[in-house]
Order: structure tokens, then C-alpha cells, then sequence
């Protein structure tokens, strides 16, 4: 029997927090490697877009590391067996996969319908997140336009400096706004 | 410049979060204040600011862009309980919303991010201000981004340490794979962005900005 929401979405979450540092504590390629077939199987709707993911996300650090620090230990004449950067760059890979596959399934604002203080704090963050970065892509839209080239570091970096100087000054309004708006709901 | 998950085990993960979570309670109810609706409208203001700040990306030579962190000018601006306070709600965000970052990694790259980066510029920028406000401010948001790095690189060298089977990078390596860019790219873009946005601040005389 399926679980009533919100219960559903934090049981899942729930899960997913006990998985990854259960898994972030495994070393054994073998063990890895189970993990990751049970998860593709588990998280198989999807899989391969969130697999993508992983490979541009995770993979490149991971392996770039790896192959450096192997490397280095040949150059040093301490050759270093390739199991462990193999279960290295396995483990990384695994959670993101996980995480990913698990936060497309849940309702997070469901999940913390129970708890009001997260709620809103959600809520308001995501809200103001999307106010800011209307104004900072319109901005990177009208550098692009009033420049005949590329936008280069410098004007980008003068322009970031203004744009942070306007979203400073949006999102303290936005916040006493929002106080003004709480309060007269009877917040306190 | 954060940790991904699979990095850290939870032997250093676990305490972490132990150390963080009062941290950070103790730095919102000081900041913020304990009544929702004082505090959580500009938490959530100030933490959107941070998400978004960390969405711009500068071109740099070479053809690659590097992102700003922004944590240095809120400590700046604020004090580093507020910068303390955004950045782990941002990295939260990031990790719960996106899948970016790490849930078991949130402790320590809040601790590194979040506390000891902003910690370093404030310390720096008010060491420095007499002798020169932006002076002050680049070498604050400098040395801010290079203790944040550092202290990533020196977890991850104790991981290491601690299991070379479970962390086969030895610190040499990863310090030179983090430092190297944050010392001659990001800390640099890093200082200019904070010398930028507090010019404007104070000429359009917002915030009483320093």
C-alpha cells in the first residue's frame, strides 16, 4: 500500500539521507558495483537522463583527479593499484545518480508541509530566487546587446558589480515587503 | 571548489554536520533574530541574492568562465554569521533542490564555504580597511577564496590520511588540483567582483555600504 503524502516524499527522503552515507562509507568495488546495478534498476525510469547528468556533473572532477593522483604515484615510483580510484569515481558517480533520481520522484515542499518554519523559508528562497535571476539574466541580455563583441572579463565583471549592487538593494525590499505581508497575516 | 559526496567518509562527514548544525542555529538566531517574521524574509532574500550572485559566470582567458561564491562580499557587508548563515542554505538549496554538491558533504563544505572563507575576508578586510577601502576589499575576498579552498584540499588530504584505500588522492595532488586555479584565477576574479559591487554600492550610497 502507497503512502499517504506528505509521509511518502519524507520516507523517500529519508531513505535517500541513510543511502548516501551509506554508500559513502563503501570502498569495495564489488559492493559498488551491486549498488549501482540495484540502483539502475530501482531508478530505471529516467535513468538514462540522469545518467547524462552524472557523466557531465561528477564524472569529469572524479576522474580527472584520479588520473592525476595515479599519475603522480607512477611518477614518484609508487605505483598505486586501480582499484581504489576506480570505487572513487564508482561512489561519487553512485550518490549523484541516486541523489538525482530520488529528487526527481519526491515533492519537497510536500515533504516539509509539517515543518512551517523550512516551509516558508523553501518557500521564500525559491521565490526570491526566481525574482533575482530574472533581473540578473535580463542584465547578461542587455550587456550582450549594447556591446558590438563578446563581452569580454572585464565587462562582465564591471557589469556583475552593478547587477549585484541592484539585487542587493531588490531583495531588501523584497524582504521588508514580505515582513510587511507577514505581519499583517498575523505572523509573528 | 566544494567536495562532491563519495570524497568524504561518514568519519569525517558525520562530525561535520555535528559542528555545523549548532553553528549555524546559534549564527541565524543571532543575525536574524527568533521571530519568523522578522528573520525569515531577509534569510530568505539574503540567501537567494547568494544563489543567484553564485549563477554569474565570468569569462576568463583560456576560453573557460569561473563562478563568483559572493559569500566574501556578504561578510563584508554583513558579518560572516550572515555569510555563515546564506551559504549553507544555498548549498542546502543547491543539494536538495538540484542534486548539486552533496547532502553528506553539506557539513563540511558549509564549515569550509560558509564559516572559514567569509571568516578569513572579514578578518582581512577589517585588518586592511584603513589603508584602503578596495585594497582591503580584494584582499579580503583573495584570501577569503584561498582559506576556503585550502580548507577543502586539507579534508580531503585527512580522508586520505585517515583510509588510503577509501581516498586515493594524496593531498599533494588535490591541493595543487584546487589551489593552482584559485590562486591565480578564482581568487583574483573573486577580490575584483568585490571591489566592483561595493564602488557601486557606494556611490548609489545603498546600505551604507564600507
Amino acid at each position: 500500500m502507497a503512502l499517504p503524502e506528505p509521509r511518502r516524499s519524507q520516507a523517500i527522503l529519508a531513505a535517500w539521507a541513510a543511502s548516501a552515507f551509506a554508500l559513502s562509507a563503501v570502498a569495495d568495488l564489488r559492493v559498488l558495483g551491486a549498488a549501482a546495478l540495484a540502483a539502475a534498476v530501482l531508478f530505471r525510469r529516467g535513468a538514462l537522463r540522469e545518467a547524462r547528468r552524472v557523466a557531465l556533473g561528477v564524472l569529469p572532477g572524479a576522474l580527472g583527479l584520479s588520473v592525476a593522483s595515479w599519475a603522480w604515484l607512477r611518477w614518484l615510483g609508487r605505483p598505486a593499484p586501480p582499484e581504489p580510484f576506480a570505487a572513487l569515481v564508482l561512489r561519487a558517480a553512485l550518490i549523484a545518480f541516486v541523489s538525482l533520481s530520488v529528487l526527481r520522484r519526491v515533492e519537497l515542499v510536500r515533504a516539509l508541509a509539517p515543518f512551517p518554519t523550512a516551509s516558508r523559508l523553501l518557500a521564500l528562497s525559491l521565490a526570491q530566487i526566481h525574482a533575482l535571476r530574472l533581473l540578473a539574466t535580463e542584465s547578461a541580455m542587455g550587456l550582450r546587446s549594447r556591446l558590438p563583441r563578446r563581452p569580454g572579463t572585464r565587462d562582465v565583471l564591471r557589469s556583475s558589480g552593478a547587477v549585484t549592487a541592484t539585487l542587493i538593494a531588490l531583495s531588501a525590499r523584497n524582504a521588508r515587503d514580505v515582513a510587511d505581508a507577514m505581519r499583517a497575516r498575523g505572523f509573528e | 571548489m566544494h567536495v562532491p559526496d563519495g570524497f568524504l567518509s561518514p568519519r569525517i562527514t558525520l562530525p561535520a554536520w555535528g559542528a555545523a548544525a549548532p553553528l549555524l542555529w546559534w549564527a541565524a538566531r543571532r543575525n536574524f533574530g527568533a521571530r519568523a517574521a522578522e528573520s525569515l524574509p531577509v534569510v530568505g532574500s539574503l540567501t537567494a541574492l547568494a544563489f543567484v550572485v553564485q549563477g554569474l559566470m565570468i569569462p576568463v582567458p583560456g576560453g573557460t568562465s569561473a563562478h563568483l561564491t559572493g559569500v566574501a562580499l556578504l561578510a563584508v557587508l554583513y558579518n560572516p554569521g550572515v555569510a555563515f548563515v546564506c551559504e549553507s542554505l544555498v548549498l542546502a538549496l543547491q543539494a536538495l533542490v538540484l542534486g548539486a554538491g552533496g547532502l553528506t558533504v553539506l557539513g563540511v563544505n558549509a564549515l569550509a564555504m560558509g564559516l572559514l572563507g567569509p571568516g578569513a575576508a572579514w578578518l582581512v578586510y577589517r585588518g586592511l580597511r584603513r589603508l584602503s577601502g578596495p585594497a582591503a576589499a580584494f584582499a579580503g575576498a583573495y584570501a577569503g577564496t584561498q582559506v576556503a579552498t585550502l580548507a577543502v584540499a586539507a579534508v580531503l588530504g585527512l580522508q586520505h590520511r585517515l583510509d588510503p584505500a577509501f581516498m586515493p588522492v594524496p593531498f599533494p595532488v588535490v591541493a595543487a588540483a584546487m589551489m593552482a586555479p584559485s590562486l591565480t584565477v578564482l581568487g583574483i576574479v573573486e577580490g575584483l567582483y568585490t571591489v566592483a559591487t561595493l564602488a557601486v554600492l557606494r556611490r548609489a550610497r545603498l546600505l551604507g555600504a564600507p
